[in-house]
């Protein structure tokens, strides 16, 4: 993507992302109704996202067309899984993630 | 003296969210440095940091302009990641919706998960509405700026960091981590499940759109799982 194209895509999410912000607070006093209703989507998002973003780009190795399985990838994220179930924060999960990684990419 | 204490509200805002920059710096490291990994500029990668002011989306983002996804693709995808804003808009709309919109849209734009955390307890929901506000207004100034600044960080950062380290690795992972902490009930594991396995299942589809259709598929699972056994989701506070 040229440089252009890229900042018209950041505008475009930027605003996006302010029409998500500010939509219930413009919207106010008639929207209990509508917030009920998309309550429970909006509770399922987050691990639909998540799983969505994360799964396919952990199994297989990228970029390729064929997509192959990455035994170390998987490893190193089962790895992150077992530090994640300890600890809140989300950078020593992705520390250990990485050294486990590492380690066996060095070993292969 | 009622701006003194404003004043005070705003403080133990930037107080109470000290604690959480632990958390927000290396998430904003590895933005920033990823966007290097990239091949962006620093200022394309801030430009877009100051736009989003959301992390989540903006590792999303590139993933997909790695993997050079159509502009449509990555603007529906880093929105849908954002739509969890709007439970944070509709919590804080009775406070915000009375200002006049010089002061509302700035205060929307700031609004993150942090802010909801700390601004959302039934402490805060106690107070009155100038305290509350003030507070609010202490703790969002004070995450933005920690925000950017990690990122610029991260951007100082990745320029040292050779391309054999797999930098891009730490975005999945991240993801991972905070899929897991996520997970809080049955029924969530279950929308996981079934949207990571339509991701890998849709990944072939023409313009990545197999995002948007595993998130689908996962969120519909979700919502008819309960009712195929017979019991409604339970309505739950907050998010």
């Amino acid at each position: 993507m040229d440089t252009v194209t890229l900042w018209l895509l950041f505008f475009a999410v930027g605003l996006g992302t302010f029409l998500v912000r500010v939509s219930f607070i413009e919207l106010h006093g008639a929207t209990r109704e509508l917030l009920d209703r998309s309550k429970d989507i909006l509770m399922l998002l987050p691990p639909a996202i998540l799983a969505a973003l994360c799964i396919p780009a952990i199994l297989f190795t990228r970029p390729a067309t064929e997509y192959q399985l990455d035994i170390a990838q998987v490893m190193a994220a089962l790895v992150c899984i077992l530090i994640a179930k300890f600890s809140r924060s989300v950078f020593w999960p992705v520390v250990g993630g990485m050294i486990c990684l590492w380690l066996l990419r060095w070993l292969q | 003296m009622q701006f003194s204490a404003y004043r005070a509200e705003f403080w133990q805002g930037v107080r109470d969210l000290l604690p959480l920059v632990s958390g927000v710096l290396p998430f904003g490291l590895i933005a920033g440095a990823n966007g290097v990994a990239l091949g962006m500029s620093p200022e394309t990668i801030m430009g877009m940091t100051v736009l989003f002011f959301a992390g989540s989306a903006q590792l999303a983002a590139y993933q997909l302009i790695q993997e050079n996804a159509p502009f449509v693709i990555i603007l529906v995808t880093a929105v849908v990641v954002n739509l969890r804003f709007a439970i944070y808009s509709a919590t804080f709309a009775p406070l915000l919706a009375p200002m006049k919109r010089i002061k509302r849209w700035p205060l929307a734009y700031m609004l993150s998960d942090q802010v909801y955390g700390l601004c959302s307890v039934p402490a805060q929901q106690q107070r009155s509405d100038g305290e509350r506000l003030w507070y609010l207004i202490g703790v969002a100034t004070s995450m933005w700026l920690s925000w950017v600044l990690s990122v610029v960080a991260g951007i100082a950062l990745g320029a040292s960091i050779p391309s054999e380290w797999s930098l891009e690795f730490t975005i999945p992972l991240a993801f991972l981590a905070m899929l897991v902490s996520t997970i809080t009930r049955p029924i969530l594991l279950f929308v996981a499940v079934v949207s990571g396995l339509s991701a890998v299942l849709f990944q072939m589809l023409p313009y990545n759109s197999g995002f948007i259709v595993a998130v689908a598929a996962g969120v519909s699972a979700g919502l008819l799982l309960p009712r195929l056994l017979g019991r409604p989701v339970k309505p739950q506070e907050g998010r």
